[in-house]
């Protein structure tokens, strides 16, 4: 070739300064578009803009939530009203007025003359309430902490739309939803086969869920505005839920009791519906309370969001490590390292809980003697009522901790819809090392929770009591019941290994186990089909002996289900952005 | 864990590869090879399969069908011995929020395999980054450069790059180019998967272009430059007659004292020895660029869509967007 192509660089394109619209000089100041919009600048623009769009966003999750909830007070209100006779509601008398309804049921009114309205809303009634409560935690956190952690919040933002606009809007979709639900749970109790009167108070009784599920509205939209991030947020007001779940309990626990701490229902928003005592006092005031609540949490939350800047936290971030420690080597190690600030919260609350819980062993063993001789029973007969609670403490437990089990395996998916899982198989991680070391980290976990309660029960007890001798069988009764946990950790990871999305399906298995261990005698159930939950195998000791067969079996289930995650996780393809 | 290591034979090669989303096709029967040692440029169009490529190149997700090696080895069965022998950086890198950007790049190439501390902290410096910073208060371009440190830092024999600085301001790309050249004097592979072309063209030895799933075009860059033609305007009084019936040019049009053509490159000695016989003024000639020559491809697609009716074939369009790029303009004196 002859010809010689020379190559010189390019000379960037000039463009023409000339053309500058010269008419901003002349003006004295910027021009707003909107030149009589004094009141446009308003911190709620867009404010029936961003309903509607969440109500589009929202037409599947919505109808879900609120129907569910309804079709479940449906299911309760019917399945009691056809099993129960005027014979067995009257055995029901003794057992409803048990210490133990009152932890997790609540104060039981008018179960002296009980009527089946007064026993659907004061066993069940609670539960629907935690169902509002959840669903109102989880709309808020979706449509404002979510939406800033995506960066899709700044979208919204940059339009038309004021600071609180999202905010106020998620309020007032979440206080809709509520009041969609309280109609609907009028409805399907009143023409359920329970057939209640009157009217006024099953509205009455379905309006107080509704205002439980508002305040916890308000707690959110509080709670969301001091982390970054979503998850951190909800974790917050699940954990004031937790808190309300469980200060009712004891109060209602010593209301059953005609105990000294009545009054510390009185500071749930749980308790406070509950005691509207609907079909028996039909008080409307307490409901006042909730309206209190909410009317000063959402101005706090207004305040908060106002002084922070989007996509923050209330609290600022701090410098952290330059290097990583030598324990951040291995895929252990980094599962540990995720898992650990959640599990440091969970040991706190579990051995709290458990001392709490456990200390009102002195006050169960007193009550005894005055006890109806059928609950007596239950609990193990008159000598074995403190080895009773103990041991029913422990299958309690195991319920809470398994809890914890599967939101640590949710994580699993957390982590790879987040792409994070991605990066750390593009390593020499395998994905049977990955997977076995968060589960490794979360079994591990539920075994450290399960001994730290255990460890509470007992030493609360001991306390209460003064007899040291309830300290070791509540750390073994406790511990033993870890197999349990373990299966539901397996369940969950082994539908992440084959169809992640499918792993809320644990939730139902859950739920059925918890049913049925919690009510399946009252419901007067065969042995058979309780035998089916997951919870009534281990034994609750020190009340019951302990099955070291089934134990194993459990262990043995758990392991298998492990390894067919394994198997799936292998074989599938990762979720990838 | 025992491992023969293949030391001879391509890094990469892909050989009808076939990759399905339910009944979307992502790969469609993909052919690609990677020499040892080369910095490989990979050219698509968003959505073309250039993430599923190299994800399924790391065994993250599954091909349906075809022959891949990687290192000699498959992907899929040999995934972890290989990955202590690769580095990936995505083009949209997430990080755990509690973990510092520091914690980060020591975990991902420890998981590796181990850390060049030195050249870690020297490619911090480089990078200008605060490694002290949690992962969430990281912008997308420092969470990139804690991906590509990290990458950086690890002794690897191959580099996965999946348009790795998105993100990245002019003055780190600049750095970056620099590592991807240091690395390749190191005798690394570097598959680079891009739509900046500017960066391609600088850093590649080779250069395949994807579309729709398959490799259209493969080759080094002066290869390709050969297929396609070249822009000439000639500032000359008369006339030359022989260029009407020379083969190799095409669109021969004058304007004023200007002639503007376009010259098939294998016939551009032949062009210049006919046209040095005339008193040309001055002459201009602008090689395709790696944007023609993406475009022609682009451009196909458009024309499939509308029935290929405009006789024309594909050159004369790419030699219409000339105008586009004022980038990488060469000049002619004779």
């Amino acid at each position: 070739m002859t010809t010689r192509i020379l190559t010189t660089p390019a000379e960037p394109p000039r463009r023409s300064v000339r053309d500058d619209p010269r008419g901003d000089s002349g003006r004295s100041g910027p021009r707003h578009a909107d030149p009589n919009g004094s009141r446009q600048g308003g911190s709620l623009s867009g404010l029936t803009t961003m309903i509607r769009f969440m109500l589009r966003r929202d037409r599947w999750r919505l109808p879900l939530w609120v129907l569910g909830l309804a079709a479940l007070t449906a299911y309760f209100a019917n399945a009691i009203g056809t099993v129960m006779d005027d014979e067995a509601l009257a055995s029901m008398t003794v057992f409803a007025q048990n210490p133990i309804m009152g932890l997790i049921s609540g104060p039981g009114y008018g179960f002296d003359e009980i009527t089946l309205p007064r026993f659907i809303t004061g066993v069940y009634g609670v539960f629907l309430m935690l169902g509002a409560a959840m669903m109102n935690i989880t709309t808020i956190s979706r449509h404002t902490r979510v939406e800033e952690q995506t960066g899709r919040a700044e979208l919204i933002r940059a339009n038309v739309t004021g600071r609180n606009t999202q905010l106020i809007a998620a309020l007032v979709v979440a206080v809709l939803m509520n009041a969609a639900l309280s109609v609907l749970m009028t409805l399907a109790f009143r023409y359920s086969a329970a057939e209640p009167e009157p009217l006024a108070s099953v509205f009455l009784f379905s309006l107080g869920v509704g205002a439980v599920g508002c305040v916890f509205a308000a707690v959110t939209a509080v709670s969301s505005q001091f982390s970054a991030f979503a998850r951190a947020g909800s974790g917050i007001a699940g954990a004031v839920l937790a808190a309300a779940f469980v200060i009712r309990g004891l109060g209602d626990m010593s209301a059953v009791q005609d105990g000294d701490l009545k009054w510390l229902t009185w500071l749930s928003p749980l308790g406070w519906a509950q005691q509207t005592a609907p079909f028996v006092l039909d008080r409307w005031w307490p409901l006042i309370l909730h309206l209190g609540l909410f009317a000063v949490l959402v101005p706090i939350a207004v305040r908060l969001q106002s002084k922070r800047d989007l996509a923050a936290g209330i609290l600022a971030d701090r410098l952290g490590r330059e290097r990583a420690a030598a324990s951040l080597s291995t895929p252990l190690g980094l599962a540990l390292r995720l898992q650990r600030s959640n599990l440091v919260w969970w040991s706190v609350g579990v051995f709290t809980m458990g001392v709490v819980f456990g200390s009102f062993t002195g006050a169960m063993a007193d009550s005894a003697a005055g006890m109806p001789p059928e609950i007596v029973d239950i609990m193990g007969g008159a000598a074995g009522i403190v080895d009773g609670y103990i041991g029913y403490m422990a299958m309690y437990f195991a319920m809470i901790i398994t809890a914890y089990a599967v939101l640590a395996i949710l994580g699993l998916r957390s982590e790879e819809q987040g792409v994070r899982t991605e990066p750390v198989l593009a390593t020499a991680v395998g994905r049977s090392s990955w997977l076995l070391s968060w589960t490794c980290v979360t079994a591990l976990g539920a075994l450290w929770l399960m001994l730290l309660a255990g460890v509470g029960d007992g030493l609360g007890a001991t306390i209460s009591t003064g007899e040291w001798a309830l300290f070791g069988p509540s750390v073994v009764g406790h511990t033993a019941q870890t197999a349990s946990v373990w299966v539901f950790l397996a369940l969950a990871l082994a539908l992440y290994g084959f169809a992640p999305r499918l792993m809320a399906l644990t939730w139902i298995v859950f739920v059925y186990s918890a049913v049925m261990t919690l009510f399946g005698q009252m419901l007067q159930l065969d042995e058979e089909v309780l035998d089916t939950s997951v919870f009534r195998h281990v034994g609750q000791y020190p009340a019951q002996d302990l099955s070291a067969e089934a134990v194993l079996i459990l262990i043995g289930v758990a392991a298998v289900l492990v390894c067919l995650g394994v198997l799936g996780f292998r074989r599938r393809n990762l979720i990838t952005a | 864990m025992i491992m023969t290591t293949h030391t001879e034979g391509p890094a990469i090669s892909l050989t009808d590869v076939v990759k399905t989303y339910g009944r979307v096709r992502a790969l469609d029967g993909l052919d690609l090879e990677v020499s040892r040692g080369e910095v490989h440029g990979f050219l698509g169009p968003n959505g073309a399969g250039k993430s599923t490529t190299i994800r399924i190149l790391l065994g993250i997700l599954r091909h349906d069908s075809g022959r891949i090696r990687l290192l000699g080895e498959d992907p899929w069965k040999h995934a972890v011995a290989l990955h202590r022998r690769l580095a990936y950086v995505p083009g949209d890198v997430e990080l755990w929020p509690g973990l510092t950007g520091g914690e980060a790049i020591d975990l991902f190439a420890r998981l590796r395999g181990g850390v060049d501390e030195r050249r870690r902290d020297e490619l911090i410096d480089r990078f200008d980054l605060d490694p002290r910073k949690k992962g969430r208060t990281y912008s997308k371009g420092n969470r990139q450069k804690v991906a590509l440190i990290s990458a950086l830092a690890s002794d690897v024999d191959l580099l996965l790059l999946d348009e790795p600085t998105a993100g990245l301001d002019p003055l780190m790309e600049a750095v970056f180019q620099e590592c991807i050249r240091e690395a390749k004097d190191e005798g690394r592979t570097v598959l680079l998967s891009s739509h900046i072309l500017a960066q391609v063209e600088a850093l590649a030895d080779r250069v395949s272009i994807i579309r729709k799933g398959r490799i259209v075009e493969s080759g080094a860059l002066s290869e390709l430059r050969h297929l396609s033609r070249t822009a000439i305007t000639v500032d000359i009084a008369t006339d030359v007659p022989q260029l009407t019936a020379m083969a190799g040019v095409h669109d021969l049009e004058r304007i004023g004292t200007r002639l503007h053509f376009s010259a098939d490159t294998a016939e551009l000695p032949a062009i210049m020895r006919t046209l040095g016989e005339h008193e040309i003024r001055s002459l201009t000639a602008t090689p395709p660029t790696l944007e023609q020559l993406l475009l022609r491809h682009y451009d196909d697609a458009d024309r499939d869509a509308d029935d290929a009716s405009s006789n024309g074939s594909s050159d004369t369009h790419v030699l219409t967007t000339t105008g586009l790029t004022s980038r990488s303009f060469n000049e002619v004196r004779s």
